[in-house]
């Protein structure tokens, strides 16, 4: 039977069972988390809530300002600017120094000690002594996103720089190109992938510090709302909220990836 | 000037940057709160002799690490496995895949208010979260390890007639080790931070534990000196790591 036989052959191609598996994981995910909440009850709901009532509450919370005084798109925004604000120091102090330290060994001497003896400190750490020099507001914790996010802006462009092939900067140097012209037409171009690795990394620890300063002190914000729902037991917003941090993220990611590809294209 | 050692220079920049500190403090408002330098260095030594809290410096450590090896050493073995397998079977990619990605952008911190209505506030939220930190970047690791196997060698190998086991065992594993690596350090690095964090949110001991306390009792010196140890910690993890790396995979070249 050929027809048969050709369906067959179709349905059990490689690609086609891998999408299968696939889905198959999904639905038992989805699946054995119901069977667990709704159905089963073997776990309490103020524990696990089902998936169901994570969807309801993901919808409810664009427009529902309850429990914890703002909606989904107002903590979305408010953790979004601070962490841009940090973010945006990071890359307009951390770039620079990065490539300052790569070009200029004697700045390289001088900084490189303080710059490893402060690298290991995770941002988190900050929080304290930031509250105390900033006070409550944005800056303490846009300043404790710039600690996060500063570090891997100066080690990929400090990485990037010294990858500069001697053989470019020797041609240049017998065109007769100066320092700086050397800087900006060769070194730089050649660290640009590297560098930009290095903000897509710094955005994704900015991302995370800015959560871990809400966790700790702040009136809103995505790590404001899920700290704020455990104290009230209310886990179906804590889903919700994880997801929505791991989705922006995500999106934040995307964003600057796509803007890399566009500055890197027919370079590589 | 021209040939000092590069210690020297090390330590000339750390010197003029206490210095700086110290001056800073002297002619500043800002001297109301923050300590100068040698009051935080005298004070982190002496947390090593007199408790800070209930505990000495060297016990606050030992309950951090108590915390982040076990947790780190599982999230690792589980992360590993897994990233190969899925790496190498398409079959097991294409099952996990989709909910590792779900699980990926979600970073560990996160799962913290999660964590402690599941586990509560004991180590077992703790052990749970770190996990979480190594797994994610060890699997992805291992993942690109077991993807960026170079196809010549496993065409080398079938063409000699070697088995699909043997080919996975002596071309696949070996070859994904220094990828392993990488994501062993990005881990252990996330590992450290997460334990910090979660000890802020929540504990009685741990290096975290000093840094919040010094911000209930709005003691600054306390708070730097928390600083200190976490730094020092932290560094010395990645040292180990890298030594760890450079004895097992002494036969490849580091890029970069």
């Amino acid at each position: 039977m050929p027809p048969l036989g050709g369906i067959y052959k179709y349905f059990m191609n490689r690609r086609f069972l891998n999408l299968t598996l696939s889905l198959l994981s999904i639905v038992l995910f989805i699946g054995i988390w119901h069977l667990c909440t709704a159905v089963l009850q073997i776990v309490p709901s103020n524990t696990l809530p089902s998936p169901e009532r994570v969807f309801q509450s993901f919808i409810k919370k664009f427009t529902n300002p309850n429990p914890d005084g703002a909606t989904l798109i107002q903590h979305t925004v408010a953790s979004l600017n601070v962490a841009l604000t940090g973010y945006a120091w990071a890359l307009l102090i951390g770039l620079p120094l990065g490539i300052i330290m790569a070009w200029i060994p004697l700045v390289d001497r001088f900084v490189r000690p303080l710059f490893d003896l402060l690298k290991p400190i995770p941002g988190v750490a900050w929080i304290p002594l930031m509250i105390v020099i900033f006070g409550l507001g944005i800056a303490s914790k846009a300043a404790v996103v710039f600690f996060s996010a500063v570090v891997p802006c100066v080690l990929n462009s400090y990485t990037g720089i010294k990858q500069t092939k001697d053989v470019h900067l020797w041609v240049a140097r017998t065109f007769g190109a100066s320092n700086i012209q050397k800087l900006f037409t060769i070194a730089i171009p050649t660290a640009l992938p590297h560098i930009l690795t290095g903000t897509r990394v710094a955005l994704g620890a900015a991302w995370v510090a800015i959560v871990a300063a809400e966790l700790l002190g702040a009136t809103r914000g995505l790590g404001f709302m899920i700290q704020q729902s455990r104290g009230i037991f209310r886990t179906d917003i804590i889903i919700v909220g994880m997801f929505a941090i791991g989705i922006c993220g995500g999106i934040l990611t995307t964003i600057l990836t796509w803007i890399s590809n566009l500055l890197l294209k027919g370079r590589r | 000037m021209k040939r000092l050692p590069s210690w020297a220079y090390g330590v000339i920049s750390i010197f003029s940057f206490l210095v700086f500190w110290a001056v800073g403090i002297y002619f500043s408002e800002i001297k109301i709160v923050m300590p100068g330098p040698w009051q935080v260095i005298i004070g982190f030594l002496r947390s090593f002799i007199r408790p800070i809290g209930r505990h000495t410096m060297t016990v606050h450590i030992l309950y951090s690490l108590m915390r982040v090896v076990p947790a780190y050493i599982v999230g690792s073995l589980v992360g590993v496995t897994l990233g190969i397998l899925m790496g190498w079977y398409a079959p097991v990619n294409a099952f996990f895949r989709p909910i590792y990605e779900l699980i990926r952008p979600i970073p560990p911190i996160a799962w913290i208010p999660i964590s402690i209505v599941w586990f509560g506030i004991g180590e077992g939220s703790k052990w749970f979260l770190i996990f979480l930190a190594a797994f994610v970047p060890v699997t992805l690791n291992s993942i690109s390890g077991a993807k960026s196997v170079d196809p010549l060698l496993i065409k080398c190998g079938e063409m000699l007639g070697a088995s699909k086991n043997y080919i996975f065992r002596s071309i696949v594993l070996p070859f994904s080790v220094p990828y392993i690596f990488s994501g062993l350090q990005v881990g252990l690095a996330g590992a450290w931070a997460t334990v910090v964090a979660a000890e802020m949110i929540r504990s009685s001991e741990g290096v975290g534990w000093i840094i919040i306390s010094s911000m209930d009792t709005n003691d600054v010196t306390q708070s730097l000196i928390g600083i200190m140890g976490i730094g020092i910690v932290g560094f010395l993890l990645a040292i180990i790591m890298r030594k760890t790396e450079d004895y097992l995979c002494a036969w490849t070249i580091r890029e970069g």
